[in-house]
């Protein structure tokens, strides 16, 4: 069984550095996963594990063998694990590829969600320590994302936090880390511009939208014609607040198709004949056309609108090909004209922003994994300043109660004994404090 | 005392004016935080400033130019706070704060020694809403008048089609167009109480020999200008360029009355 379980094309990165916590026993961080750039989404959507059954697998993540703390990240496009593992004595200093570790992972999968080890292993990959430290950051921070700098991505890790702390799987090591994380991906976003601009075709209409209504709350939209591009836009636009929709259509069986299907509760919908569709289009703030028919909208009509609307500003989406709006209707003014090339370009150009501010990202995490670095290098000098005070006041109390017992016959007043323990503490602190400050120079003098 | 407060407050607004720009044109949210802070601390000291003047010299007005000028320029600077906490945007600031760091600047260093001709005995409170008023209405028109121009920039990006970050340096369309006639709808009350105010009192102490004077006449007719624009803009939908040259046609006008009212001696309230 157990060389079925080797997992011979995992990626290993990066330094394999090791710490201690608390006593001697070693502590590695582990993260084992897959995501959009390493897997198909065949394998990925049989690894996902609903949010529902998340704390249970998180649980049962954290019991397996070597486990300390555990936590789990599933979404449409990752699903990683990240452990503390403890006591890698089988493995020696637990680098090795495929090691019990990684073992222990990959058969938490297999019994869990019933996956073939084989089926998965070219797909996954593993980061050890500062390395996972570092992937941690960026997914939190949505460097690691398919859609760089989103801002959902976030919100999952922050969910499965809160579902690790609450099933007692994320304690004392991955609870600061994650902590961190989060403060690092709160630095990003408010440091550089890297969720400030849209970058899809139907986000960007949707935010042009925005910048010529301000709210849409209570806007009208026009929908000419039907196609997926127009669909997905008027959904956008709804999402940003719109309340109701017309459909023009040849068919007026399918814009009445069309208008079902986008009706809710909150959204009213409605049909109106292509043939009247000059005199109802000054109804509308926001007119998405995709008919392909020629130039629906000439600057002739589109005047005609304007006087109808008093003037309030038209925004025109043009998504069909041959374009629907003739180009010198955004010349009128109050008529804003973006066709399906000029989305494209400032979904390119929003992109391109994005990508550049991702540089700038990079550099804030690798900042910020050096000092996380470096806070957990000082914990063993922490640690042990504080196991030998604790040591030390043990055994002066042990002493205390020696001495109070053998002079049990002629018991010591209480301003006796309040001395005597003034006494033992001032001694113990003074034979204490050179170790105690050759320990904090360790500690660089911070503390 | 009152010299250093004014002073102090408009290094305060070279500050905000300062800080206002990369917050609004280098998309660096964090220079809000020291913009607003000390727009709202150079109020504030502009404020006590005058309060100390006025408490100083037992009167409750400005009695030179120098002054008026400084009371516009507080009242830009308060036009630029609401601005921003009612709509979330310093762009304003951009134009305002220079403005009323322009405007606040020479009385602080160079204050005035004019007084005033007539006795302020019984008419004090009055005059100073007379006053208070359509000075207010200037602000709310020279506001309306940036709102469009804003709305100009705006627009000509939107049709230039450039890729700029989710909210850009400029407020919505819809959400300049709503300020500059709101602050319209708002100086029209004030321009009405003042200019009724001011003619009561002018009843009061010249007599009707007031309504003689072209300057007051002109008064008025701005007022009609300014009731006409709102009108227009109301009931037409004006907007963008024509907007522009609405507002820089009444808020001339205004200027030009002010300056008659400041600079000629023919209608200088004097007492009969």
């Amino acid at each position: 069984m157990g060389g079925e379980f080797a997992v011979g094309g995992a990626q290993v990165q990066g330094a394999m550095s090791e710490r201690r916590v608390g006593s001697n026993a070693k502590v590695e961080l582990l993260l084992l996963g897959v995501n959009h750039t390493t897997a198909p989404i065949n394998v990925r959507e049989r690894l996902a594990i609903p949010t529902e059954r998340l704390g249970d697998a998180t649980k049962m993540l954290a019991e397996q063998p070597g486990v300390r703390e555990a936590l789990i990240l599933s979404t449409c496009n990752r699903v990683e694990l990240l452990t503390v593992q403890d006591g890698m004595g089988a493995d020696g200093d637990g680098s090795a590829v495929g090691g019990a570790p990684t073992l222990s992972m990959l058969r938490f999968l297999n019994e869990y969600l019933r996956v073939q080890v084989t089926d998965i292993q070219p797909h996954v990959y593993e980061f050890r320590e500062s390395e996972a430290v570092r992937h941690l950051f960026r997914v939190a921070s949505s460097l690691d994302s398919m859609v760089v700098g989103e801002s959902q991505i976030l919100g999952q890790v922050k969910q499965s936090w809160t579902v690790g702390r609450d099933v007692g799987a994320v304690k004392s090591t991955l609870d600061p880390l994650l902590q961190r994380a989060f403060s690092v991906a709160k630095r990003v976003r408010t440091e550089t511009q890297i969720g400030k601009s849209t970058v899809s075709v139907a986000s960007v209409a949707a935010e042009l939208a925005r910048k010529i209504f301000g709210s849409l709350t209570g806007k009208t939209v026009l929908l000419v014609g039907a196609g997926k591009m127009s669909d997905l836009t008027a959904r956008h636009l709804i999402q940003q607040g719109t309340q109701t929709l017309l459909v023009a259509n040849r068919t007026e069986a399918r814009a009445q198709a069309i208008a079902d299907a986008l009706r809710t509760p909150s959204i009213t919908t409605g049909v109106i004949p292509l043939a009247q569709l000059y005199e109802q289009a000054h109804r509308a703030d926001i007119v998405i056309t995709s008919t392909g028919a020629g130039h629906v909208f000439t600057p002739e009509n589109a005047r005609q609108v304007l006087q109808r609307r008093k003037n309030r500003p038209v925004f025109f989406i043009d998504i069909a090909v041959p374009r629907d709006v003739d180009p010198a209707v955004n010349d009128l003014e109050g008529c804003f004209v973006y066709d399906i090339d000029d989305l494209q370009q400032v979904a390119m150009q929003n992109k391109a922003v994005r990508n550049h501010e991702a540089e700038a990202a990079e550099t804030i995490v690798s900042s910020e994994v050096a000092r996380y670095r470096e806070q957990m290098s000082r914990a063993p000098s922490r640690e042990a300043i504080k196991q030998l005070m604790l040591d030390a006041e043990a055994l002066r109390l042990q002493e205390m109660a020696r001495i109070v017992q053998q002079l049990s016959r002629e018991p010591l007043s209480e301003e006796q004994i309040a001395a005597v323990d003034r006494l033992t503490k001032s001694l113990t602190g003074k034979l204490l404090h050179p170790q105690i400050a050759a320990l904090r120079e360790d500690l660089g003098g911070s503390d | 005392m009152s010299l250093l407060w004014l002073r102090l407050a408009v290094i305060l607004y070279g500050v905000a004016a300062l800080a206002v720009l990369p917050a609004a044109l280098y998309h660096r949210p964090r220079w809000r935080h020291v913009a607003l802070p000390a727009a709202l601390a150079g109020a504030f000291f502009h404020f006590v400033s005058i309060t100390e003047t006025l408490v100083a010299a037992h009167r409750a007005l400005p009695v030179d130019t120098h002054e008026t000028l400084s009371w516009f320029g507080l009242l830009l600077v308060i036009a630029f706070l609401v601005l921003a906490t009612r709509y979330r945007t310093v762009s304003f600031g951009i134009f305002l704060l220079p403005v009323a760091v322009l405007f606040t600047i020479v009385p602080a260093f160079r204050p005035g020694r004019e007084s005033l001709s007539y006795s302020l005995v019984g008419t004090g409170w009055l005059l100073l809403l007379h006053i208070a008023l359509l000075l207010t209405a200037y602000a709310a028109l020279f506001l309306s008048l940036i709102a469009s121009l804003l709305y100009l920039i705006q627009e000509r990006r939107l049709k230039q089609k450039r890729a700029e970050p989710q909210r850009g340096w400029l407020p919505p369309l819809e959400t300049l167009d709503q300020i500059g006639l709101n602050a319209l709808r708002f100086g029209l009350p004030c321009m009405t109480a003042g200019l009724l105010i001011g003619s009561g009192l002018a009843l009061q102490t010249i007599g009707l020999a007031f309504f003689a004077d072209p300057k007051v006449l002109l008064s008025f007719a701005m007022w009609v200008a300014y009731v006409l624009m709102i009108f227009i803009r109301t009931h037409s939908g004006l907007r963008g360029r024509r907007a522009v040259y609405l507002s820089s046609f009444v808020f001339l006008g205004v200027l030009a009355v002010w300056a008659a009212n400041s600079l000629s001696a023919v209608h200088r309230f004097k007492a009969p």
